[in-house]
């Protein structure tokens, strides 16, 4: 396998590194680079300094990234007509919830499937990897009618209950945990411990690198998440924050266009803080995953 | 390795179990919210309403629910906004609130919806408006017939009309100084209207279109169509519907009255159809009005104040909208829809219905009485987002802030021209809608492509008719 | 990545007793008790996806045989939903539309992935990469609905920035959301700008695998450049390429959002997804059974997707 499989992924400033030369000058690189980050990060300023100007200056050509007169008149109207504390709550709520319950099932799972014998190994956990496979509009409609059952539509839970098994999650824990000196293991072992007082004494703790990744991903999908909640939850008050958004736009679009980047941008800050504190082990999770085991 | 992780390991399980003691209070502190038992009037008995989230505020929500408790004491009212783009978008949820069992009493439907409900989910109102005929003939009075007959269906009455937006031409003023135009008046033929267009492209400059419009059932296509006299969908209408012409209007408005409009074969390939898409495919290929781009038109409003457009069709849900965005009263004016082999123009209303499924349809009758009140409409309707269905409604005072100038226009389009009509709206709606659009995009995406696009949506729309709703 | 194949590291020893006091223990209950702790670990993820993901998977294969409107009862049709189906051009189209999305979607994200992983990896100042890797991952932290709202605007052909910045070197507006072709190459350019920072960092972690010593030899052998890039980094590469190849694959299938907001499937049916035909038919057209047909045959065209990528991988993929 590969040569160089790491027990806990870290960021690598190191000279195991191989930084190439290339024929191209760095400069001329390093300005492509610029061009390229520019035009990614475009559309997001071009929203940030519309959403503070009147709907009346936004439409001129050549865009102006600072605004002449910045007003914040777009947020006092998001603020006016739409709930924004209890969308950001539902929000936080239903979001913090799935992340919790994906790294304590993720954590569970990935250990057994890593470290655990059991009849069936192989083919449960390709079932669990072909369920990311399955396309959540193929399985909408079943999944409402067991909530139905479960007297759970249109409630915070209906939404955060059916996504505790996380398959890319699960994952991830695997490739975490196999990365892991088998000796620890075997040595509690030899103490006497039992299966699960090795995993909460010895792996678990190691393990919250990898919890975090899986927390942050989940947050990352979960918060920005449109499609269940549109059609699992139907009373106003259990509109999650990019459902609220959408009313923004109007009856008959008749919405302010600064007001409707307002609201994006609000509701882009959580997610733009957990990215900040996050991103180092969003990054080495995702880097991680592409490492050959 | 193992000895530098003991202290580390130490405080990480217990920073463990601190986060799950946490998870675990903050889950059982947000258990309401969690379960949705916090919301006021589930599953307590209430008569339940269902209003297009994003036309009444919050405010406007609460007034509406304290006004009926002051007036109905007995009967708990819980109204609840369900947010949505536009209409078919707000079906959707309803019907997902049918399927998971939590109907409501009353939803508010629009002209888009009327029939559709009316068959499959509807109650009608017939015996009600007969029993309590006196206090509803002032209500009638004061409402245009055509609205009524919108909410008719097969000779029974299904909603009582609570707004309306009819396709009038908004026009910015701004733009027409710039290009020294002068307004156009009333009776202006659809050549007049080709005229203006060239006028304000030439005074225009770039980033300008003249001519802007938004793909979709109203507005759109269809107010050629209802202007050059023909229609997407045979109309004709439903015989009855004298027990209400006779108790509530004078002879002079019964005329032509049926029980509510009937759309049929489709017709997409007449002569008349053709012709008026072939006008707008001129327009497009002139450059004089914008490509048809679907959804709601949220760039409407920014384009429009902004005077990057000079013309677009809007109904009397605009002059708030406008006015939010920064325009002034006198910075823009309503005419009349252009004339070309007729001026009738085409509408969409909207009023409550009644749930079949409902077992409080006593108490939900008051409700609809209740929100037909002039009161309870002034109070619903304050800021011109939309037009009410009271004509007495339409003074003065209430567009001196937002403007326009001239808008006894909104109402008048139903009194000067009393052919106007609804939106062709079947049982089928969904799927017609959705033909029409796809296919008014293919027509005029290039020249040429108007004839062969008509002709498939001519089959589709006869699939679609065809089908058991 | 998902290679099941239990590494023979895994399989536990034989054990030896220990020392003191020895334990005598059946094998059978030890055994039985190993496999109750494996379960319970099991248990939450397994059952999830049994409750939340199975079963509604068998769900939606049995709803597609029956026709239900979700105001009346169902009723049992049989193959009638399917037959609809194969010969409504609609759903024909979106299928096209689809693979067509999967096929420009995944190799432009790729392409641009890997040119700017490869890009970043020379030589920087530390805090310029990280800038760099900061902003090219940044739009997959913003809601692709919001997102797409955004471009909408962007896009307009009328009075949208992009247009005005390709007029600015002389090029004339673009029909970008109402013309049949552009409109797909649109809605390919926004999800690509949203998901190409996921398959960037999954090349970046890739290339930092590389150990230099490969780089260095290959330089003292004459490999330069672009040679090297295909000789050397790419097979090295290669299962970094197909976990990045399968994510993106399986997400493009599935895509909805962006096209549901930028063109709600537009102009026509230009740029119509199976999913959104799913969406439309259950929940405007009331059509939950046809819908579920639907689903089901995007569910084995995914599963044979993928399937055929790991039996292309075998030829394809160097593990070291």
């Amino acid at each position: 396998m590969s040569a160089m499989s790491q027990a806990t992924p870290t960021l690598k400033a190191t000279p195991t590194l191989s930084r190439v030369r290339y024929s191209l000058a760095p400069w001329a690189r390093i300005a492509a680079l610029a061009v390229c980050a520019l035009l990614t990060l475009g559309p997001v300023i071009w929203t940030v300094a519309t959403s503070l100007r009147t709907p009346a200056q936004s439409f001129d050509l050549p865009p102006q990234i600072i605004p002449t007169h910045p007003t914040t008149a777009a947020y006092h109207g998001v603020f006016q007509q739409i709930d924004v504390w209890l969308l950001a709550l539902n929000s936080t709520l239903v979001t913090a919830l799935i992340a919790v319950g994906q790294m304590i099932t993720a954590g569970l799972a990935g250990y057994a499937f890593a470290r655990l014998e059991f009849r069936f190994k192989k083919p449960l956990f390709g079932l669990v990897l072909a369920t990311m496979m399955v396309p959540l509009q193929v399985t909408i409609v079943p999944v409402f009618l067991v909530l139905k059952t479960m007297g759970l539509t249109d409630t915070l839970l209906g939404l955060i209950i059916p996504a505790f098994p996380t398959a890319f999650g699960t994952f991830l824990m695997r490739q975490y945990f196999l990365g892991m000196p088998k000796d620890l293991g075997e040595a509690a072992m030899l103490d006497g411990a039992g299966t699960w007082r090795i995993f909460r004494s010895v792996y678990a703790p190691l393990a919250t690198p990898g919890l975090a990744i899986v927390g942050v991903l989940a947050f990352n999908y979960h918060w920005n998440e449109f499609f269940r909640p549109l059609i699992l939850e139907t009373s106003s008050q259990n509109y999650t924050l990019p459902l609220g958004l959408v009313s923004l736009q109007g009856n008959l679009g008749t919405g302010s266009i600064s007001v409707v980047l307002a609201g994006v941008v609000l509701s882009m800050l959580p997610a733009v803080a957990v990215f900040a504190v996050g991103q180092r082990p969003l990054r080495e999770g995702i880097t991680s995953a592409g490492v050959n085991r | 390795m193992t000895d530098s992780h003991l202290p580390r390991r130490t405080l990480l399980r217990y920073g463990a179990y601190g986060a799950g003691a946490a998870a675990l209070a903050g889950t059982a502190a947000s258990w309401d919210r969690l379960t949705g038992a916090d919301i006021p009037g589930r599953d307590d008995g209430s008569l339940v309403v269902a209003t297009l989230g994003s036309a009444f505020d919050p405010a406007t929500v609460e007034a509406l629910t304290k006004g009926f408790h002051r007036l109905h004491p007995d009967i708990p009212l819980r109204v609840n906004a369900v947010q949505a783009v536009d209409w078919s978008d707000f079906f959707a949820k309803i019907l997902t609130q049918i399927a998971a069992g939590t109907a409501p009493d009353l939803v508010y439907v629009a002209t888009e919806g009327v029939q559709l409900f009316a068959q499959r989910l509807g109650v009608s109102l017939d015996r009600w408006v007969r029993r309590d005929a006196a206090e509803l003939r002032e209500y009638f009075a004061d409402v245009h017939p055509s609205l009524v007959e919108s909410m008719m269906y097969e000779g029974n009455l299904y909603q009582l009309p609570m707004e309306f937006n009819a396709a009038d031409m908004y026009l910015n003023k701004q733009v027409l100084k710039r290009a020294g135009a002068d307004f156009p008046a009333a009776d202006w033929s659809r050549d007049d209207f080709t005229a203006l267009l060239r006028e304000l492209k030439r005074g225009g400059g770039s980033h300008f279109t003249p001519y802007f419009w938004t793909n979709r059932l109203w507005g759109g296509v269809v107010p050629w169509l209802f202007a050059n006299g023909t229609n997407l969908l045979k109309e004709s209408k439903a015989p009855g519907g004298s027990w209400l012409w006779d108790t509530f209007y004078p002879a002079a408005d019964r005329q032509g009255r049926g029980g509510g409009f009937r759309w049929t074969t489709p017709q997409a390939t007449t002569d008349r159809v053709e012709e008026a898409y072939d006008y707008i495919a001129s327009l497009v290929q002139e450059d004089l009005c914008t490509r048809p781009e679907g959804g709601n038109g949220n760039n409407l409003v920014g384009v429009f104040s902004t005077g990057h457009v000079g013309v677009t069709p809007a109904g009397g849900f605009w002059a708030g909208g406008l006015q939010q965005a920064g325009m002034r009263a006198a910075d823009y004016d309503v005419q009349y829809f252009p004339r070309w082999r007729t001026q009738r123009h085409q509408f969409g209303a909207a009023g409550y219905a009644l749930l079949r499924t409902s077992k409080k349809q006593e108490a939900a009758w008051e409700f609809i009485k209740y929100a037909a009140r002039k009161d309870t409409m002034t109070r619903l309707f304050r800021t011109n987002q939309t037009t009410p269905a009271r004509r007495s409604m339409l003074n003065a005072a209430r567009y001196a802030a937002s403007g326009p100038a001239h808008w006894q226009v909104f109402y008048d389009t139903l009194d000067r021209f009393p052919d106007t009509g609804p939106i062709p709206a079947p049982p089928q709606v969904a799927e017609v809608t959705d033909v029409l659009l796809k296919y008014t995009g293919t027509a005029l995406a290039s020249p040429r492509a108007v004839g062969p696009a008509l002709r498939r949506m001519q089959g589709d729309l006869e699939q679609a008719m065809e089908r058991e709703v | 990545m998902t290679n099941t194949q239990v590494p023979n590291s895994q399989v536990p020893p034989v054990r030896s007793r220990p020392a003191t006091p020895p334990v005598a223990v059946r094998p059978s209950v030890r055994d039985r008790g190993a496999r109750l702790v494996a379960a319970l670990f099991l248990a939450p993820t397994v059952v999830g996806i049994v409750v939340f993901t199975v079963v509604p998977i068998i769900g939606s294969v049995v709803l597609s045989l029956f026709q239900w409107n979700v105001i009346d009862p169902p009723h049992f049709v049989g193959g009638a939903n399917y037959r609809t189906t194969f010969t409504d051009s609609t759903v024909l189209v979106s299928f096209r539309n689809t693979l067509l999305f999967m096929v420009l979607a995944v190799a432009l994200q790729l392409l641009i992935a890997l040119s700017l992983a490869l890009a970043l990896n020379g030589r920087m100042p530390v805090w310029l990469r990280s800038v760099f890797r900061s902003a090219f991952f940044f739009p997959l932290v913003l809601s692709a609905a919001s997102i797409s709202v955004v471009m909408k605007y962007l896009f307009n052909q009328d009075f949208g920035v992009v247009n005005w910045l390709i007029g600015l070197v002389g090029i004339a507006p673009v029909p970008w959301l109402t013309s049949e072709h552009a409109a797909m190459a649109t809605v390919v350019l926004v999800y690509v700008w949203q998901q190409f920072g996921f398959s960037f960092l999954l090349f970046v972690g890739g290339l930092n695998n590389i150990p230099k010593e490969i780089h260095e030899a290959a330089a003292l052998d004459g490999a330069t450049g672009l040679r090297k890039h295909l000789g050397i980094t790419l097979p090295l590469l290669s299962p970094t390429l197909l976990v990045a190849t399968v994510v993106g694959i399986i997400n493009a299938l599935q895509v909805f959002e962006q096209p549901y907001v930028l063109t709600d499937g537009g102009p026509g049916d230009a740029t119509r997804t199976v999913v959104m035909v799913i969406y439309e038919r259950a929940f405007e057209q009331l059509d939950f059974g046809e819908a579920s047909a639907v689903g089901v045959l995007l569910f084995a065209l995914i599963m044979a997707v993928t399937a055929l990528q790991f039996r292309l991988s075998r030829r394809f993929v160097h593990y070291q």
